[in-house]
């Protein structure tokens, strides 16, 4: 089973798995160009991995929550990867990659995952551990500001999204991954209905 | 004489018209019925009035590569009259669009009349085929031509509203697939881009699937996939651009990156064959208001002008709504114009007073123009009047089309190019089309203006333009080409 993960909730991450060994990993961190490394990330990795498009069974998306634009791209293009290769895809939270990373390296806690919301507002989601290599999400994901977030007992950490822990979780989720592929915005569109007509003075 | 299709409803005429023409080797009714129905079978039918006059039959093995004609047959009444020409013309075309290399027929060795009109069409004897035609005891002649095949190219559509996914072959159009996020604008008044890419992203797959249903072809056919980067909403570009580099990265592929624009223009080659050059090409939609001077198509594209505010669709939407009509204001406006008089207010032409014209001979302004037409609603309602909606309407709308027909018309004189292609959305309108084609005729221009389905934002446009650039031995693009919302119309590929 060999899984092609993308993630673009927060930079550019891509993975391709073996099971859920790691064969290769490819993280660009900046954050306003996935549009521009998406496919030679793709190619670069299946390259180091040394696949054939068509030896992936698997795609697996990070979903976010992340900065709407650039979730899109990875999404799109996990997308239309699937199509092109006849791989079947499926989706696993953004967030939840950085739980199963912290908890690689420390004990069950209660553990607070952040990222960036723009507008001074943060993506966040609690955990409590890792079971059967799924990590246990007890809130979340929600968006708030910094200040409406509890953070009193719960550890937190610098870690970022990997596509290979999202590529390992789906592993562990078997069959049980989840098919549809809706991206979690958790905002509406910014947009009001129109103010009616007086448009002139 | 109309051609069309054949159907099992067609099997009398056809049948009568078979005993008439092969008097001693007719196929039976049930052989040619089960040539009408197989999968692999294209057969055209020719009727003036209700008369059929000739049909003709194609046969095409998916993953091969050679066609066969089956048969042809034109009335006795009718022969001369370039029918039989027209049917094989179907047919060739047909064995294109299917991806054969190559056609094959037999022929009678005593039937001179049709071995000329194969040769016609590049036909040349290969072999024979010894007493083939019983009970006569006549020899067939195998007759082969090959056909330069021709790339298969999928273009995705993404800069604005619409998620488009088109594939041709060379130049002919075997899918034209659009999702529209309009109406989820609608209470906006206008695009929200947020909105229009969260329904790109949804809309990405079942356009595709679609599209190749509609034109009869894998993925693994394809041979290059094209993707517009631009103009257009950054967000809404890039749904488009991560999609296509994944697909092409996923087939192995080429990908070529190319202009929004110049795809408008390229819409053109879909509906004529080819565009023409030089032309004047006037684009108006809800994000572009263009005038474009084309020499050629893929080097040569120069901006003459454009909005400096508002689109003119962008224009339609806004007055609509001062108007309290709905979205998208372009067929609302139309429709409410439709009885009033174009000249009962004289609202303003942007950008044509002579000051303006030194700087700006090209260019559009429809801000002003919106906001003469809130002036006078808001005037009339405090003095207490009646709306008079259609004339209101009537009038805004010839002031648009005015303005737009009479500067493109204008850059026709001036460059001296006897050629006007209209595309974008806004061609829709009626009153448009009618007063562009009133102008360029009274001027002596030829007015070239596609099918809707090709001058609204479509995939289609984008995969014939790549093509045009594979003809003409351009390289691919590479994966690192980026959505550029304010692409330079002289920037073909990127």
């Amino acid at each position: 089973m060999k899984t092609l993960a993308i993630d673009t909730s927060a930079g550019t991450s891509i993975a391709v798995l073996d099971r859920d060994l790691v064969l290769a990993e490819v993280n660009y961190l900046e954050n306003m160009t996935h549009a521009e490394r998406i496919g030679a990330a793709i190619k670069e990795v299946l390259a180091k991995a040394d696949l054939k498009p068509v030896g992936i069974d698997r795609v697996v998306v990070g979903l976010g929550p992340g900065p709407f634009t650039g979730l899109r791209v990875g999404i799109a293009a996990a997308k239309f990867f699937a199509i092109g290769s006849g791989a079947e895809i499926v989706g696993v939270c953004s967030l939840d990659a950085i739980a199963f990373d912290f908890f690689k390296q420390n004990a069950a806690a209660n553990l607070l995952v952040t990222t960036d919301a723009r507008r001074k507002e943060l993506f966040w989601a609690t955990y409590t551990g890792v079971t059967n290599g799924i990590p246990i999400r007890d809130f979340g994901p929600a968006v708030n500001k910094p200040e409406d977030i509890p953070t009193s007992g719960l550890l937190t950490t610098d870690l970022v999204v990997s596509a290979a822990a999202l590529g390992q979780i789906a592993y562990n989720l078997g069959a049980k991954a989840q098919t549809e592929i809706t991206p979690i915005y958790l905002r509406e569109p910014d947009a009001t209905p129109g103010k009616g007509k007086k448009v002139s003075g | 004489m109309l051609i069309r299709e054949a159907n099992e409803h067609d099997i009398d005429q056809i049948m009568a018209l078979e005993k008439t023409c092969f008097v001693n080797d007719a196929w039976s009714e049930e052989v040619m019925l089960s040539e009408l129905e197989a999968e692999h079978t294209f057969y055209v039918v020719g009727f003036v009035g209700d008369n059929l006059v000739g049909y003709g039959g194609l046969s095409k093995l998916p993953g091969s590569h050679q066609a066969d004609i089956q048969t042809i047959a034109t009335a006795p009444a009718e022969r001369g009259k370039g029918y039989g020409r027209a049917i094989m013309q179907a047919l060739t075309a047909q064995a294109i669009k299917l991806g054969a290399e190559e056609i094959f027929l037999e022929v009678r060795a005593d039937n001179k009349v049709a071995q000329k009109l194969y040769e016609v069409f590049g036909f040349k004897r290969i072999g024979v085929r010894k007493k083939y035609y019983q009970p006569d005891g006549v020899d067939a002649f195998v007759m082969q031509t090959s056909l330069v095949r021709q790339p298969l190219v999928l273009g995705i559509e993404s800069s604005c509203d619409e998620t488009g996914i088109g594939i041709v072959r060379g130049n002919q159009l075997l899918a034209n697939v659009i999702s529209s996020s309009m109406d989820k604008h609608a209470i906006f008044g206008g695009v929200v881009p947020e909105i229009a890419a969260r329904a790109h992203l949804e809309a990405l797959n079942p356009v595709l699937n679609e599209a190749l249903d509609k034109a009869g072809v894998d993925l693994d056919e394809i041979d290059a996939i094209a993707v517009t980067n631009g103009p257009g909403l950054a967000g809404a570009l890039m749904v488009g651009i991560g999609a296509a580099k994944a697909l092409s990265v996923a087939t192995g592929k080429p990908i070529y990156a190319v202009n929004h624009l110049v795809g408008h223009v390229a819409a053109d080659i879909l509906a004529n064959g080819k565009v023409e050059t030089p032309t004047i090409a006037l684009l108006v939609s809800g994000g572009h208001t263009s005038l474009l001077l084309v020499r050629d198509l893929l080097k040569d594209v120069v901006l003459l002008g454009e909005t400096i505010d508002d689109a003119a669709g962008e224009a339609f939407d806004k007055v609509a709504r001062v108007l309290g009509l709905s979205y998208p204001g372009g067929p609302e406006i139309d429709r409410a114009a439709k009885d009033g008089s174009a000249n009962a207010i004289r609202f303003p032409r942007g950008l044509t007073l002579p000051k303006d014209m030194q700087d700006h001979r090209y260019d559009f302004s429809f801000s002003g123009l919106k906001t003469a037409v809130a002036r006078h609603v808001e005037l009339g309602e405090s003095k207490g009047e009646k709306l008079e909606l259609a004339d209101v309407a009537a009038s805004f709308r010839e002031a648009v089309v005015d303005v737009l027909v009479n500067k493109a018309v204008s850059a026709c004189k001036e460059y001296g190019i006897n050629r006007l292609l209209l595309g974008g959305g806004v061609v829709a309108n009626a009153r448009l089309r009618e007063y562009a084609t009133e102008h360029c005729e009274a001027e002596g221009i030829e007015l070239r203006i596609p099918p809707l389905s090709l001058c609204t934002d479509n995939g289609a446009m984008i995969a014939v333009l790549a093509s045009q650039l594979i003809a003409a031995g351009a390289i691919p693009s590479t994966l690192d080409f980026s959505a550029e919302s304010t692409l330079d119309v002289r920037v073909v590929q990127s």
